[in-house]
């Protein structure tokens, strides 16, 4: 899973894969803007079959917590 | 394809185009930054090396001064934003503020309409208050405001502006997958990814058909493509094809589609293993039948295999196999052609026929055709008078012996405003007589015309046995102080080629230049896909070469020096 959340975040960021870490955030990638963030929102969202709700969408700004908060979700989702 | 396969492929397949970039920019009232790649990578599958860039948000008016030279541009102007939340807000206004708002977005349309005049090609989406009230039963404030703005849009719509109407859009998809609330009251984001990738969809035919890559021809099979069972075997009247029976209805209908198209310039031939004397008595005498002798431009009835038969179809019509769409109802024939001729775009009847109808309709989109002129109606004659001067020629030795016999005459128009739709559809159309592809839009040819820089010929030819029309153009760019004169397009319809027209219009332009005391002519050549044929043009005319790589070159003619060619068998004729 973490490397296919890298691989969106790569493809919506226009950077390589090997660019995206634990700490990558919006401070440590240019690209990544208010629109991209809804970009990649969005594509993760179509990648991993789920629906993010406006906090988790607000918290969701470094790969770590993008990783947590998508994990916690499909775990949530296997068990309904 | 998902988003993120897309946003890659997208940034992948860049680096395979060539040719001139497709500049499209476009100005929104709300975010739709995802439209981005979904609509370069829908296009530039398709060969069209285009790139998208956005205006400010909710710039519309501002921007409409600044992108005027763009390729496309396109206006998402979102009702529920031209105000902050007008889907409440307005029904909660009197009529003094409703019509107030009316007439103040309407004169900002006025500007930014004016504003685009001579961009090539403006795409508007039509108001749509749909999202916000499908349930309503009752018309209110919001819809009304939609209606009365679509009604001015509808009044103001010339040649260079298309509306696009995004119900049927959001109608394909349904109003729940076209829309993400999420993100509209924070963001002022409205559209899904799913809407903008059936957006792109929906646009596409336009975008094709400006850039010459339409299908021009629609090739059907017949027993169980045309008509409802084997003429072979059911006989002339145990066919079916009319509403008098259960199965003959659909193919009273896909024949009336057919016609419809056969009279938009569309080329509708037939290619099927059947003896051509029963086919042909069922074309000239069946009173089922819709289609007739005069609608259809080439018929190939015999028993060789389809391959060969499509390929001669696309010689004779002379257009490419890739624009041609051909429909069957076999597994085996349709397998076979998209095993053997992957170029053409392969239609299958489907089983259930009460689909066949829509399966059509839904891909005539390729079809489409964003200039249609008077040629496109005489169009299916002329392939007619054509196949009569190929047989003629087997019986000359020499070529010229040949030209001498057809009796041709040249009439040449320099700045005629009625042949601007023809010249802007030539431009789009003609891929192999071409020296530098460059595709213009009515608007376009319209401003060469009025503009003193710019000269534009054009000519039509007959011969004896008939007219072939308007087939050649050439814009040249002027510069009266400097005595110079650019060739910016020079191009000939595929009908006419072979006749060596081209020598006889170029001493026309190069006497009318001279008669400008014009001394030197610049020409062009840019290398595409399709346009071989004329890379040694320039060189056959006289011209010098002072640049060449690989995909251009660039000639130099001092006027002085050129040989004309005065071809004693082409009468040119100045006007009409």
């Amino acid at each position: 899973m973490e490397n296919r959340i890298k691989q969106v975040m790569a493809a919506v960021f226009e950077v390589d894969v090997s660019e995206i870490d634990d700490n990558s955030s919006p401070d440590t990638i240019d690209q990544w803007d208010s629109l991209k963030h809804m970009n990649l929102i969005l594509a993760l969202e179509e990648e991993f079959e789920v629906r993010f709700d406006d906090e988790d969408i607000m918290n969701m700004i470094t790969f770590e917590s993008i990783f947590s908060i998508l994990k916690n979700k499909m775990e949530k989702n296997k068990e309904t | 394809m998902k988003y993120t396969e897309l946003l890659k492929a997208n940034k992948e397949i860049q680096h395979t185009l060539h040719g001139n970039e497709y500049k499209i920019v476009v100005l929104a009232n709300i975010i739709v930054s995802p439209i981005k790649e979904i609509l370069e990578y829908t296009l530039r599958v398709q060969g069209i090396k285009a790139y998208v860039k956005f205006g400010d948000y909710d710039n519309i008016v501002q921007d409409s001064k600044i992108f005027k030279d763009s390729n496309l541009i396109i206006i998402f102007w979102e009702l529920s934003n031209i105000i902050d939340g007008l889907q409440y807000k307005a029904n909660l206004f009197d009529e003094v503020e409703v019509e107030s708002l009316i007439s103040k977005v309407k004169s900002e349309i006025d500007f930014v309409i004016s504003n685009f005049k001579e961009t090539s090609l403006v795409l508007i989406n039509k108001f749509s208050s749909l999202i916000f009230n499908y349930q309503n039963l009752k018309q209110n404030n919001f819809d009304s405001i939609a209606k009365e703005l679509n009604r001015h849009l509808e009044q103001k719509t010339s040649l260079n502006i298309i509306l696009i109407d995004i119900d049927k859009v959001i109608a394909k998809i349904s109003v729940e997958k076209s829309v993400d609330l999420r993100y509209y009251y924070s963001s002022k984001a409205l559209y899904t990814i799913e809407f903008f990738k059936e957006y792109s969809y929906f646009i596409k035919p336009i975008i094709l058909s400006s850039n010459g890559k339409s299908k021009k021809a629609l090739i059907f099979d017949c027993d169980n493509t045309l008509w409802k069972g084997i003429l072979g075997e059911d006989g002339y009247d145990g066919i079916e094809m009319s509403n008098k029976t259960r199965d003959g209805i659909i193919f009273e209908e896909v024949q009336s589609i057919a016609l419809d198209l056969s009279k938009k310039g569309i080329l509708i031939g037939i290619c099927s293993k059947n003896n051509p004397k029963d086919v042909d008595e069922l074309i000239d005498n069946h009173p089922d039948m819709k289609i007739k002798e005069e609608n259809i431009a080439i018929k190939k009835v015999n028993w060789n295999d389809k391959v060969a038969n499509l390929k001669a179809i696309a010689k004779e019509l002379n257009i490419g196999i890739d624009s041609m769409v051909f429909i069957d109802d076999t597994d085996f024939e349709v397998n076979y052609i998209k095993k053997y001729l992957p170029q053409v775009t392969v239609l299958q009847v489907p089983s259930k026929l009460y689909e066949y109808p829509r399966v059509l309709r839904e891909n005539l989109g390729i079809l489409y055709n964003i200039s249609e002129s008077d040629e496109d109606l005489k169009r299916i004659q002329m392939y007619k008078e054509q196949r009569q001067r190929e047989s003629l020629k087997n019986n000359f030795e020499t070529l010229e012996d040949y030209l001498k016999s057809l009796d041709l005459k040249l009439n040449i128009f320099v700045n005629d405003n009625e042949l601007i739709p023809r010249i802007a559809q030539m431009t789009q159309k003609t891929n192999q007589f071409n020296l530098t592809t460059k595709r213009y839009t009515e608007i376009d040819i319209k401003h060469f015309i009025e503009s003193d820089d710019w000269k534009v010929f054009a000519f039509d030819v007959e011969d004896r046995f008939g007219k072939y029309g308007v087939t050649g153009f050439a814009g040249v760019k002027i510069n009266m102080n400097e005595q110079k004169a650019e060739i910016d397009t020079f191009l000939m319809s595929c009908r006419v080629i072979g006749r060596n027209i081209e020598f006889a219009f170029f001493d026309f332009i190069i006497s009318y230049l001279n008669n400008l005391h014009i001394s030197s002519i610049y020409g062009e050549y840019i290398k595409t896909l399709k346009n071989e044929q004329v890379k040694e043009f320039y060189e056959s005319l006289g011209f010098k070469t002072i640049f060449n790589s690989d995909d251009r070159k660039n000639y130099e003619l001092k006027v002085a020096d050129y040989k004309p060619k005065n071809l004693a068998y082409i009468r040119v004729q100045y006007g009409k």
